[in-house]
């Protein structure tokens, strides 16, 4: 069965823009409450995986399937409904709006009034925006930016403005959680903070974490399995310390030898 | 309350108890921002808490006399462990929260506590770090559980289980806790405050209940405190100040501690609560100045016209009162519009809108900050006073404030001037002596035929005619020349902070030379602003203190300076810093304050420099970054020399 085999099934994913192949014959399995680092050297094929799991791209073959739902055919918004949520490499947040707008507008997920029930405002709409809120209210404290509650998401500094886009990933409430390098372009006390605040998400919620990220220290310290690409292939797959130890994966890093 | 009432309740958790009888649930006791929304706890949660807390040390075996580390940002667990400690007839040991390992270690382990709060995650990994050197802790509370789920180490345990403790053995005796506070006595140690130190290791100074309640009965005879009165508690809660500002009053008066969402909310919450008493150490009176500057520079040209326009007028108004003078009709139509205008809504900006009282310690506050904040309607005054006298010394009284004084001494406290021009501050409020250090407590305390103890300060100083006490400079800090002028590093230094685009000042000179010279350490933050705007590329803190523009700018407010000073003392050379003070790396104090020996160390290099006849010196400092690492930092720096303006 799906659940004994995991969360979530890559299967022979082949992925191709114009004569270029993007994945070739990816699989692996991602097991319920695991944090599993994709790793590979740059134009690997990483972000174009996770666009195919939640369907940004589609695949030209293979199938994705999650908690025994095909959802490769499925659109975006379907897909984030089942409990899929990502961050993105580039951000991609409301930058006119301020953080708390940002959160309340990942909850919309979660709130069911219609359009005229929310004009009227009070009543039943009210009492949802202050339920949805005290669940945002939650994550402004688990990721210690209350100071930024009510700041422009696009004056922030990069550093907090990842925290954030974090921050709207969790506001879905998401079984697993896809990170598109979340520790770019940070200094090592902010990497540092990153990776306490995944960890803990992961230690509070049981959350299942897909992450992708080149600093190979934090990916070996918090990743408790880690599947490597190289030219869209899969090469390795397995502990940190298996990874670390594979051929191949040192040679596609460094390069051939000679 | 009159004296023979301070000897029947003669504790905090004494009066603590008194409020709770007095207002039950039926007033705010304490108030923190949490989840975006002001939370409110009556005295009787707060009751609860501390009760509940009191009874769980007590099952955890904590006995009467020992001692209680705590750690952790200011908020109402803290409070409210501080006061469950002192219920149980047990003394606080308060440590920073930004201390390193090392440094807890020392005060854990002097003070010899027996057990530890520590706020969360952060602070309990620093006590596993150095468990093995601290064997009297029995055991590590936290307060906050965020990232602990996984601790499964006996060694430590969460608040709410105390609790749970402390209700088991509420109801098998539910008669402990009051007799507990019953037993209490007014010379307990209460408080066990190390202080920062600017010379050598901490000393750990001893407080007892009486110090600080004689204190704040003195103090409130001239600045009364009132239960409507409402505290925001953010100034470290190691530090004295936070217990005679906030939690002697709470318990004494029953005014209202605020505490901020977390450190960074802090100037946001301020704004909020607009509390009635504000304490700034010096230093933030002086960022909040530079501030105001860059904000109204950076405004409107409308807003930037109002101050200009009637800052004079408030300036003009602050010194007649200043004077005792009466300020005329169209003047204070003039202050009247100015303050409609300008100073309210700047007030309010600050969060001093309701403000009664401000005041700073500290380091000295220049008279220019004084008058310049005075000048917009705030009511500041300088505090002289210490750890080891309560927080309690010599105050500006509302109107009786003196620019150049630190202020009368408050009705509890006596001063004498020793023969060698030493401030001592006598009464009720001085401390009993620094903790296991007797060498240390005979040199700083003495107790005189009457009993009364006395402190000696370390500070000179003297009382001029109207009995007000005029602060010189530390003791061992003034200085003479090799050409026998004197000069108070402390005061130019205070003067040149005023200027915006100067953070860190330290000035230097001694017997064996002629001249006074400063390391200057500019504001990043302004210089980047002033360089921004005149279009000149900088890239580091280093690059930018190297700038021609930037000594310019610098040069300019030296010389500023220079004129206020006698001939003698003035600044004659300075370099600006590649880099600013840091406390990281013990260049000042946990308070900001410079440690002027090692500062003297450590830029030896450059200091002889100045006192040849080179223009320039090279650097290579070591630099321990924020995570513990070093690197090394490699720079030419250069030497200003101020040209001779030889009067005629």
């Amino acid at each position: 069965m799906a659940e004994n085999n995991g969360q979530l099934i890559v299967e022979d994913v082949y992925l191709s823009f114009g004569g270029t192949l993007a994945l070739v014959d990816v699989s692996f399995n991602v097991h319920k409450g695991e944090i599993l680092a994709i790793i590979g050297p740059n134009g690997a094929g990483k972000t174009s995986l996770l666009n195919c799991i939640n369907n940004f791209y589609k695949p030209d073959k293979g199938s994705i399937t999650f908690n025994g739902t095909n959802i490769t055919k499925l659109p975006p918004y379907k897909i984030a409904k089942l409990g899929i949520a990502r961050t993105f490499q580039n951000l991609a947040l409301y930058t006119g709006l301020s953080t708390v707008d940002n959160l309340m507008a990942a909850r919309h997920l979660h709130m069911h009034q219609s359009m005229w029930g929310s004009m009227l405002y009070w009543g039943p709409a009210q009492r949802e925006e202050v339920e949805n809120r005290k669940i945002v209210e939650e994550i402004i404290d688990f990721l210690e930016i209350e100071h930024i509650r009510k700041a422009t998401v696009g004056a922030l500094p990069y550093g907090l403005r990842k925290r954030v886009e974090l921050g709207r990933a969790l506001a879905m409430e998401p079984e697993l959680l896809l990170l598109d390098e979340p520790m770019t372009g940070m200094n090592v006390e902010e990497k540092e903070d990153m990776a306490r605040f995944i960890l803990d998400i992961h230690e509070l919620q049981d959350t299942t974490i897909v992450l992708i990220e080149h600093d190979m220290g934090l990916v070996m310290d918090i990743s408790e399995r880690v599947v490597v690409l190289d030219f869209g292939r899969k090469i390795a797959e397995g502990s940190p310390k298996e990874v670390r130890n594979n051929p191949n994966v040192i040679q596609a890093y460094l390069g051939q030898e000679g | 309350m009159d004296d023979s009432t301070l000897k029947v309740i003669d504790t905090l958790p004494k009066h603590f108890m008194e409020r709770v009888r007095e207002y039950g649930d039926r007033k705010v006791a304490v108030r923190q921002k949490e989840f975006g929304i002001w939370q409110e706890f009556t005295w009787k949660d707060s009751f609860h808490q501390v009760r509940d807390i009191c009874l769980g040390l007590a099952s955890l075996g904590l006995q009467r006399g020992d001692k209680v580390s705590i750690i952790g940002d200011n908020d109402r667990q803290h409070l409210w462990a501080d006061l469950a400690i002192l219920a149980a007839g047990a003394t606080a040991v308060g440590i920073f929260t930004d201390a390193i390992p090392s440094e807890m270690e020392y005060v854990a382990a002097h003070s010899e506590s027996v057990l530890v709060f520590a706020k969360d995650q952060e602070q309990v990994d620093k006590f596993l770090e150095i468990r093995e050197k601290i064997p009297l802790v029995k055991t590590v509370i936290y307060w906050d559980s965020h990232g602990m789920w996984n601790y499964n180490d006996p060694w430590l345990i969460s608040y709410d289980r105390v609790q749970e403790l402390g209700r088991k053995l509420g109801e098998e005796q539910p008669e402990l806790f009051h007799n507990l506070v019953a037993e209490g006595k007014g010379d307990d140690l209460c408080l066990l405050c190390y202080t920062s130190g600017t010379t050598g290791l901490p000393k750990g100074a001893m407080l007892s209940h009486l110090n600080f309640l004689a204190g704040i009965e003195a103090t409130a005879k001239v600045e009364p405190r009132f239960d409507t009165d409402n505290q925001i508690s953010f100034a470290p809660l190691a530090w004295i100040a936070e217990h005679t500002l906030s939690v002697t009053p709470h318990c004494r008066f029953g005014l209202i501690v605020n505490f901020p969402e977390s450190p960074e909310t802090v100037q946001a919450n301020i704004r909020e609560i607009a509390p009635d008493l504000i304490f700034f150490p010096a230093r933030l009176w002086e960022n909040l100045c530079a501030m105001v500057q860059i904000r109204i520079k950076d405004s409107t040209w409308i807003n930037r016209m109002f101050y200009k326009l009637f800052l004079p007028i408030g300036y003009k108004v602050a010194d007649l009162q200043y004077e005792g003078k009466r300020v005329g009709p169209l003047l204070a139509f003039l202050y009247w519009l100015g303050d409609l205008l300008v100073f309210r809504p700047l007030r309010d900006q600050l969060g001093l809108g309701r403000v009664r009282t401000a005041i700073t310690a500290g380091a000295a506050l220049s008279p220019d900050m004084l008058r310049y904040f005075r000048a917009f309607g705030i009511n500041l005054g300088q505090v002289f006073s210490s750890t080891e006298t309560a927080a309690v010394g010599t105050q500006h009284f509302s109107d009786d404030v003196k620019y150049a004084s630190v202020g009368k001494p408050v009705p509890c406290c006596q001063v004498k001037i020793a023969d060698d021009g030493e401030i001592w501050l006598g009464g009720d409020n001085i401390f009993h002596g620094y903790f296991r250090d007797r060498d240390k407590t005979s040199q700083s305390l003495s107790i005189d035929e009457n009993g009364t103890r006395w402190f000696h300060t370390g500070d000179a100083g003297y009382m001029d005619d109207d009995g007000h006490l005029i602060y010189l400079d530390r003791l061992k800090d003034m200085i003479e020349l090799a050409n026998k002028e004197q000069f108070s590093p402390q005061f130019i230094e205070g003067r040149l902070k005023f200027s915006p685009y100067i953070r860190d000042v330290m000035a230097v000179g001694n017997s064996e030379v002629d001249i006074v010279t400063a390391l200057i350490s500019i504001d990043f933050e302004s210089v980047g602003r002033f360089a921004e705007k005149n279009r000149i590329t900088y890239t580091t803190f280093v690059d930018l203190s190297q700038k021609p523009e930037v000594y310019q700018l610098i040069l300019e407010a030296v010389k500023g300076v220079n004129e206020t000073l006698p001939p003698g003392g003035r600044v004659k050379k300075f370099v600006l810093l590649h880099k600013e003070f840091d406390a990281d790396e013990a260049e000042m104090t946990r308070t900001r304050k410079l440690r002027r020996g090692f500062l003297t160390d450590r830029y030896s290099e450059m200091i002889s420099a100045m006192y040849g006849d080179v223009d320039s010196v090279s650097v290579s400092a070591t630099v321990r970054y924020q995570d513990g690492r070093e690197g090394v930092v490699e720079t030419d720096v250069r030497i200003m020399t101020l040209e001779e303006t030889v009067s005629a």
